[in-house]
């Protein structure tokens, strides 16, 4: 039996919103990457997991309790990170987090070990005593995985635990998912829709878009099959797309760029090859798989719009804030 | 890793070198005690708040400061009780004390009520607030655990904080008197009644200020709305009585939850409402019945709130 099993999960809100659309996947234990844009359903499959929305149609079940009936079951063994700020300003991190450890069903001296412990672990010394609305961003994130910890859950649910916080912070948390994943054999589910983060950490994808599965797969298949590379010439490129093709490739062009599926093998000889033939100006060759949309919209079969598609690159850029990779090995 | 939980003094306390080990993290073993023990911790850490304990220095000033109102008069009876007492006249004084067992919730109600104002948005209105409401949903409790455990724990802290004048009260009198027993048995009839007035005031009182608080993150409005719902309809009521003893009149004073009260209090005490009251043909079951309705009432309303509340 898997951890989480999802069945033709819906989730309606009223008749306007469609959250979940029939989804089913099965989630077994390791690290695993929920994407999916903003409005997707992430929060809202969390939730339904969780046990705190009743999915409209459809089963879930999570270490193979029924979510409709075993909510108050599973949720002693799940830790919970929201996404929104959830700390109260005028308690300690100490205070507030045993309480809620207490509020787990954990007995009050176990409740004050585990605090302690969690804490340290988090990164949580001195400050630990102050109140918590003095505290960073950076720290209140952390106070937030640690109550979702203190009762040693089997399962941990972050919903964009990097929310907030800077380039260094947001480091520091996501070597903090990764160890509390690996060193202690928790299972782990992070939602997130920066693919960036996700793929630094998880060991397992899943996508979900519309409330919609698009894909469950192990992370490297999920790289490999979907990665695009981007040829950029000076001119010719419907040229150089049409010998492509040609050569049994799968391209979209994009303006001075044209757009080649990884999946099927490695084209870097063919496109190497094309290129010279046809004495083209080469300006880049890089690979793309920087935001949802290059995974998604790319994908071979699926032509997309050569405007929407540079608006994208575009929002990519300055999403990622980093220069694109241009080397060939991923 | 379970040798460090089943032996911790080996962990901790590391013997004379006192060398430090880096004992990575620990599982969980122990016993998870479940949804009762978490809706246990819930209103007790409710009941803490409402006084202010583990809380910082601010939030104990208006507790304090109007608990002591309510112990103020329990106090200057006890205290003149004893300088009486001094000067023998103790039996005369007992027969014309002001505050007694039977008119003490009626000297103390608008310290209560003052204290609902501003103790109940504490509890609902910083979980509403803050965002905190996720983190307790997310864990072995349900909503309506929540509400109650919540709601119990104020209503508990409404409780001591109007018998335990009564207490003081009862000590004073009993202490002071030269004949103990005689005056235990004397006091003794007086318990029922007290505890019966300061279970429905209480839960009255405490149900429908939480129910207030529970629709406001806001702490003003919620405390603007608590002193509205237990002055407005007490005016009105007052007002339409006023008029004149109409049948419309008499029973709307049943929606004034302090002179729903003063009738409980007449009725459980037998003693007759004093004369500024117009309504007195109105039966005692219905002060009773309108207590216990509106108890229901907001306790049912609250818990409906926290079942649909989005998170």
């Amino acid at each position: 039996m898997a951890l989480i099993s999802i069945r033709n999960l819906t989730k309606r809100y009223g008749n306007a919103v469609t959250a979940l659309d029939g989804l089913t996947v099965d989630i077994e234990p390791g690290i695993v990457g929920l994407v999916g844009s903003n409005g997707a359903g992430k929060s809202t499959l969390l939730k339904i997991l969780l046990g705190l929305v009743e999915p409209t149609s459809g089963e879930a079940s999570v270490l193979d309790l029924d979510v409709r009936t075993h909510g108050t079951d599973i949720r002693q063994f799940v830790g919970y990170m929201p996404e929104h700020d959830c700390l109260p300003p005028d308690a300690s991190a100490t205070d507030f987090v045993s309480h809620l450890a207490l509020i787990s069903g954990l007995p009050r001296t176990a409740a004050r070990e585990r605090t302690a412990e969690v804490l340290r672990h988090v990164g949580l010394y001195e400050e630990r005593y102050r109140a918590i609305g003095g505290y960073s961003t950076g720290m209140k994130q952390r106070v937030k995985l640690a109550q979702a910890l203190v009762h040693d859950p089997r399962l941990l649910l972050l919903d964009e635990p990097t929310n907030g916080l800077d380039p260094a912070g947001r480091d520091e948390m996501l070597e903090l998912v990764q160890r509390t994943g690996t060193e202690f054999g928790m299972a782990v589910i992070v939602a997130s829709h920066l693919l960036g983060e996700i793929e630094r950490v998880c060991d397992h994808l899943v996508a979900i878009e519309g409330g919609k599965l698009l894909r469950s797969a192990p992370l490297g298949e999920f790289i490999e099959q979907t990665g695009t590379l981007a040829v950029e010439v000076d001119e010719g490129s419907a040229a150089l797309a049409d010998r492509l093709t040609a050569d049994g490739l799968t391209v979209v062009v994009d303006g001075r760029a044209v757009l080649v599926a990884i999946s099927d093998g490695r084209p870097y000889d063919l496109v190497r090859d094309a290129v010279a033939d046809l004495g083209l100006p080469l300006v880049r060759i890089e690979q793309r798989r920087h935001r949802l949309e290059d995974l998604f919209r790319d994908l071979p079969g699926e032509p997309t719009l050569p405007a929407e598609a540079s608006a994208a690159e575009a929002a990519a850029a300055a999403a990622a804030g980093a220069p694109t990779q241009s080397s060939g090995q991923p | 890793m379970t040798d460090a939980r089943t032996t911790p003094a080996s962990a901790t306390g590391a013997g004379p070198s006192g060398s430090i080990y880096d004992i990575g993290y620990r599982r969980y073993e122990g016993p998870r005690l479940g949804r009762r023990h978490a809706a246990r911790s819930l209103f007790s850490h409710s009941f803490r708040s409402t006084f202010g304990i583990g809380r910082g220095g601010r939030a104990k000033i208006a507790p304090i400061i109007l608990g002591f109102l309510a112990l103020l008069p329990a106090i200057a009876i006890v205290g003149a009780l004893t300088l009486a007492v001094q000067f023998g006249a103790a039996s005369r004084f007992t027969a014309q004390a002001p505050f007694r067992y039977d008119t003490y919730f009626g000297t103390i109600s608008t310290v209560v009520v003052l204290f609902c104002a501003a103790q109940a948005p504490e509890l609902f209105g910083r979980d509403q607030r803050h965002g905190v409401l996720a983190l307790y949903f997310a864990r072995a409790l349900r909503r309506s655990d929540y509400a109650f455990a919540r709601i119990g724990g104020f209503v508990a802290a409404l409780l001591v904080l109007q018998l335990a004048p009564q207490l003081l009260l009862f000590l004073g009198r009993v202490l002071l008197s030269p004949d103990i027993p005689g005056a235990v048995a004397e006091d003794l009839p007086s318990l029922p009644p007290v505890l019966a007035q300061g279970l429905l005031s209480s839960a009255l009182l405490g149900g429908l200020s939480m129910a207030v608080s529970a629709f406001t993150p806001r702490r003003a409005y919620a405390t603007a709305g608590i002193i509205a719902l237990f002055t407005i309809p007490n005016i009105v009521a007052g007002v339409i009585a006023g008029l004149g003893a109409s049948l419309i009149g008499t029973w709307l004073i049943l929606l004034s939850p302090t002179s729903v009260l003063d009738g409980t209090n007449a009725f459980l005490f037998n003693q007759p409402l004093g004369s500024d009251f117009f309504f007195i043909d109105l039966p005692n079951w219905a002060y009773i019945a309108a207590a216990i309705a509106g108890i229901v009432g907001s306790i049912a309303i609250t818990v409906r709130r926290f079942a649909r509340i989005a998170t």
